[in-house]
């Protein structure tokens, strides 16, 4: 039982450091009106965001189901 | 800064905080509310963020600012001051015939289905050759295809001016040409003084706000 719910942690601390950079990167990009800020929010924020969401999708799906 | 953005960067950051403490306790999780905690703040919140994040840089990316932030638009910028009502784009400016806020967008947007779309993908080509590229001179910035009358007519069509106009009505031909662009609004001896960048520096400026 423990590997799992270990597993399943590990999977939200990657799930949430993803998704910090990503809204990090989000947020600064907002700070400025700038052509290349808009670029950086679609390709570098968009790629962490989703690649946060797609982890934390993932973990939900690969979790062994438990009986109660 | 407008005020919805800021209210956009506090959601944002407000989410990474309670993002941090799921990193930091990942055991909270464990519990039915700590399942629908995660779902909510590693889930809801980033696309909500998202959502909201694309929004306000789409807004933003249509601004007159957003355009000419980029050096190579300055003497495009420009001519918008010429004083000089022959002058297309600086008459639309002027007298606010364009949002002035929007004023390259309006102009310049593809008004057909996917158009803010196809114009953002332009934009993005922009930027590429802007930093990575030989960007050209701005007197040698073509545009991808001619005008098409569609972004003129958007605003004109049925307004009394347009469709009553003496030069218009002259001829019945012009009007239906001028409908089905085949007859463009920048024809030689109509609207053909667009952005003149070549003789900037021989034109009069108008002095009115930025």
């Amino acid at each position: 039982m423990r590997p799992s719910v270990d597993a399943m942690e590990r999977h939200i601390q990657l799930t949430g450091a993803l998704l910090i950079i990503g809204l990090l990167v989000e947020a600064a990009c907002l700070l400025w009106a700038r052509p290349i800020t808009f670029v950086i929010f679609v390709v570098v924020g968009g790629f962490f965001l989703l690649a946060g969401v797609t982890v934390f999708l993932f973990s939900l799906v690969s979790a062994p189901h438990v009986r109660d | 800064m407008p005020h919805a953005t800021t209210l956009i960067i506090i959601l944002v950051l407000f989410s990474a905080s309670l993002i941090g403490v799921l990193v930091a306790r990942p055991s909270i999780t464990a519990t039915r509310i700590g399942k629908i905690l995660a779902f909510l703040v590693l889930f809801l919140l980033p696309i909500l963020c998202a959502a909201m994040g694309v929004s306000s840089e789409m807004d933003r990316s249509k601004t007159t600012a957003f355009c000419l932030s980029c050096h190579t638009m300055e003497a495009y910028g420009k001519s918008l001051h010429i004083d000089d009502p022959g002058h297309l784009p600086a008459a639309h400016f002027q007298n606010h015939r364009v949002p002035a806020g929007e004023a390259c967008y309006t102009c310049h947007a593809d008004y057909a289905m996917f158009g803010t779309l196809k114009v953002k993908l332009h934009g993005l080509r922009h930027v590429y050759v802007y930093y990575f590229a030989t960007p050209p001179a701005p007197q040698n910035i073509k545009l991808y295809q001619p005008f098409n009358n569609r972004e003129c007519l958007h605003c004109h069509l049925g307004a009394r001016s347009f469709e009553e106009g003496a030069v218009h009505t002259a001829d019945p031909a012009t009007l239906p040409a001028v409908k089905s662009n085949t007859l463009s609004c920048m024809s030689s001896g109509c609207h053909e003084v667009v952005h003149d960048i070549a003789h900037l520096k021989d034109a009069k400026f108008w002095k009115g706000p930025e």
